[in-house]
């Protein structure tokens, strides 16, 4: 039951009415209830490694809160992480590392057989978003900035609450746990608020996201055959593609909890905007999961206070993390690495950008324009290590890129001008100019300002923009697979 | 309700302070009167994409049957791809000329026996036939990609006009029950990418008049994307059936029917799985009903009549239709 399917549609819009029917003390069961039988809809063997990943997390966080001990405190905080992080292993990794393994001892012995026996499971949707959003349930109870909740059915509820489930946000317990206690009444306002963020969620998954995932997909699944020009050009698609995608994604889960009353946390903050590689990590993309880094690995490990040389290791193993937390291949470990070190490197890279733009005398909005492009196509360079099936893809692909580099205006021009390719160039432009004025003032608090009609002018463009444009074939949201 | 944003951002949540909370029923109204406005303007989409089905539209097989003015035609011709090639570019009003006969191909590209039913059945509540030409492929037999699957593809009634009667057919058959809702509501048609697109066949803007130079791995791979690995009986029997059950109720309605199997190389007919088989099961079936079966899979076409392992090409079909067809379409009239 994708969120871009019209099954999803039913089931949501019967939750809401019902949710709405039912005192305050029940809604916790239809929500779960809800929740459970959204994520068996995927594959109901799911229900039960979800339940389980949730009953340890449940019962490690009421025993460390128990403990009196900090060694007893801490080991059953490792026992606990350990378990959780064991599931996510198992079924993400486990075959990976192994396999890796195994290449390496047929590196030494070419004919021996592969050593150790695969698994071959297939991953559970959703499964690295709940186990992280468990890790940092764990941590915040045994730092003490969190009791352990006592209510299963309110804990369960944190864990699989159907809109962050598969693609996040990856939620804090602290205040999703507060606002499942606090009554909630109908808010004409909220509920439209909702609305608008997955309708507009909606129009960037099926309109933008899926139209451009389609020439993605033909060329990079041919890199080989595609042209240089049809490569770079798939390469911008896809980091608008995945953007899309995944915010997208974000959009109608912020928006169908608002409907529901819960707020969950922002994820994005218009990316492309960003003027420099660190404002893209830490203020722009994937908040939600750059904050868990932050706060359960990077500070843990010391974060800045600590030596340089050790500050820089810690920014690494975050970023390699991170890699490795979006799929068990080398391709996203690269992916990683390039962007830890875009960010170590930047602060150097900027001082000589200052130097140049007082030099060139360039106006402050030319230097930051500047600034967001280099930004935009260092970060578009990772995105192909990414996309690629592996390593050795993504190198091949740079490199024909490169080589046709002087070429290239030329190829592009000629290579602009079906109508299918204008309506994508279109639709990104429109997403830019979207985020252009959101940058500014919210385009919700703009909308809020306009006359009735404006604002229906406006959905009913964003609606007839799914039917007329949208891309219907239930294309799954790429930030499911992780 | 909290809103956590950094200074300086505005968080929906902090908009949805702003407004005051209101009751169910003030929200009900507004919604509907949304709901009202957006399905007056969804009326007119519908209208402009029917327009467009209107003036775009010219292979879709349901297009044919419903703008044609109800007439009786001496022949149908019902299958495949192998069989769509007779109607591409102008090879259907060629084969008229040749047997002064009328003809309506309805052959969809990897449409099986299902698919073929659903057309048949729609063509005969509008118009009248002598004789139906089914042009059998065995791998139509022997997987629901090719019919209940295909049934459900959208893009088959993308530039279906709207017709109560096919709608109808659709409703009732538990098959394309959310296929009919779709064509119901028109949404693929409003939602069709190829609006603006001549409607022809792939293969007939782009390669029907090419012919083919047999490579290993291509026929190998077109083998294994139609033919399965293992046949299941049960599969086979069902869609054989399904087959029969078209042939019974074809012939109690007067028509003629005639089944014919249609030429390959062949190198690509050795290559076949369990044709043997597979014939044999047919001859069965057709002798049961006193049906003729036409097989020119040995008809001796080399690759230069193919534009690809399997599809004959304009010089090919324009061969077939001289040397084997037209005398079998003569013969029955």
């Amino acid at each position: 039951m994708l969120f871009n399917s019209f099954s999803f549609l039913a089931f949501f819009a019967a939750i809401v009415i019902v949710y709405y029917r039912i005192s305050h003390e029940r809604r916790w069961i239809l929500l779960v209830a809800g929740s459970l039988a959204f994520y068996g809809a995927f594959r109901p063997a799911y229900v039960l490694l979800l339940l389980g990943v949730t009953s340890v997390a449940y019962g490690a966080a009421l025993a460390i809160d128990a403990s009196a001990d900090p060694r007893r405190k801490r080991a059953l905080l490792a026992l606990g992480v350990a378990s959780v992080l064991a599931a996510l292993f198992v079924f993400k990794y486990y075959d990976f590392f192994v396999a890796t393994i195994d290449a390496g001892l047929l590196t030494a012995a070419p004919a021996a057989a592969p050593v150790f026996p695969r698994l071959n499971l297939v991953v559970a949707a959703g499964l690295s978003f709940y186990t992280f959003s468990c890790v940092a349930y764990l941590a915040d109870v045994y730092a003490g900035r969190l009791r352990s909740e006592r209510h299963f059915g309110y804990f369960s509820l944190y864990v699989s609450f159907f809109p962050k489930l598969l693609a996040g946000p990856i939620e804090r317990a602290r205040p999703f746990l507060a606002q499942v206690r606090r009554p909630v009444s109908f808010s004409d306002a909220g509920v439209t608020a909702g609305l608008q963020l997955m309708l507009w969620g909606l129009f960037k998954k099926v309109v933008i996201a899926d139209r451009l995932a389609a020439f993605v997909d033909t060329a990079y699944r041919q890199s080989v055959f595609a042209s240089p020009a049809d490569l770079l050009l798939a390469t911008y698609f896809f980091a608008f593609q995945l953007y899309c995608d995944f915010s997208g994604y974000s959009d109608i889960a912020i928006g169908a909890a608002l409907v529901l009353g819960f707020d969950l946390m922002e994820n994005f903050r218009r990316p492309y905007f960003s003027t420099s590689v660190p404002e893209f990590w830490t203020r722009r993309w994937h908040l939600s999961l750059a904050t868990w880094f932050r706060d359960y690995l990077y500070i843990p490990m010391g974060g800045n206070r600590v030596s340089r040389t050790r500050q820089a290791f810690n920014v690494m193993a975050v970023f390699l993390a991170s890699g490795l937390w979006h799929g068990a291949n080398w391709t996203f470990v690269a992916w990683g690495g390039l962007n830890g070190l875009y960010h170590l490197m930047w602060p150097a890279a900027a001082a000589v950008g200052r130097r140049l733009t007082s030099i060139l005398r360039l106006p402050r909005a030319a230097g930051a324009l500047v600034a967001g492009l280099c930004t935009f196509h260092l970060i578009l360079v990772t995105w192909v290590f990414f996309r690629a099936a592996s390593l050795g893809e993504a190198a091949t692909i740079l490199e024909r890129i490169a080589r046709s580099a002087p070429r290239l205006p030329a190829l592009f021009a000629a290579r602009v001008t079906s109508g299918e390719m204008l309506v994508s160039l279109a639709l990104v432009a429109v997403l830019l100019g979207v985020e252009a004025m959101d940058e500014r003032r919210s385009i919700w608090l703009r909308l809020g300002d306009r006359p009735v009609y404006v604002r229906w002018a406006a959905y009913y463009a964003l609606l007839f923009g799914l039917i007329v444009l949208g891309t219907w074939d239930l294309q799954q949201f790429v930030y499911m697979q992780f | 309700m909290q809103a956590r944003l950094v200074p300086g951002q505005v968080s929906v949540a902090a908009f949805i302070e702003a407004g005051a909370p209101t009751s169910h029923r003030a929200f009900a109204r507004r919604a509907a009167l949304f709901l009202t406005i957006g399905a007056a303007l969804y009326g007119g989409a519908y209208a402009a994409a029917e327009w467009l089905v209107y003036r775009h539209a010219q292979r879709n097989r349901f297009f044919a049957v419903r703008s044609a003015p109800p007439s009786r035609y001496d022949h149908v011709i019902l299958g495949a791809s192998h069989s769509a090639a007779f109607d591409y570019q102008d090879m259907n009003a060629r084969l008229e000329r040749m047997t002064g006969a009328t003809i309506m191909n309805l052959s969809v590209v990897g449409g099986g026996i299902s698919v073929s039913r659903l057309l048949l059945d729609y063509f005969l509540s509008r118009h009248e036939a002598g004789s139906i030409i089914y042009v059998v492929d065995s791998f139509a037999f022997y997987s629901r990609e090719w019919n209940e699957d295909r049934l459900r593809d959208r893009r088959l009634f993308a530039r279906a006009p709207f017709d109560p009667t096919l709608a109808w057919l659709l409703l009732r058959n538990p098959a394309t029950l959310s296929v009919a809702l779709d064509y119901a509501a028109g949404f693929s048609k409003i939602n069709n990418r190829d609006r603006f697109a001549p409607d022809v066949f792939p293969d007939e803007a782009t390669r029907f008049d090419r012919a083919y130079r047999p490579v290993d791995q291509i026929d190998e791979q077109r083998l294994a994307f139609l033919y399965p690995t293992q046949v299941n009986p049960a599969v086979f029997r069902r869609y054989l059936a399904q087959f029969e059950a078209l042939v019974a109720d074809a012939r109690s309605r007067g028509l003629r029917v005639v089944v014919v199997k249609p030429p390959i190389p062949e190198r690509v007919s050795r290559m076949i799985p369990g044709e043997a088989r597979f014939d044999s099961a047919l001859s069965e079936v057709l002798s049961r009903h006193g049906v003729e079966l036409h097989d020119f899979t040995h008809a001796g076409f080399d690759d230069e009549f193919f534009y690809d392992t399997d599809h004959l090409n304009r010089e090919g079909v324009l061969t077939f239709f001289e040397y084997y067809l037209k005398d079998a379409l003569l013969a029955i009239r």
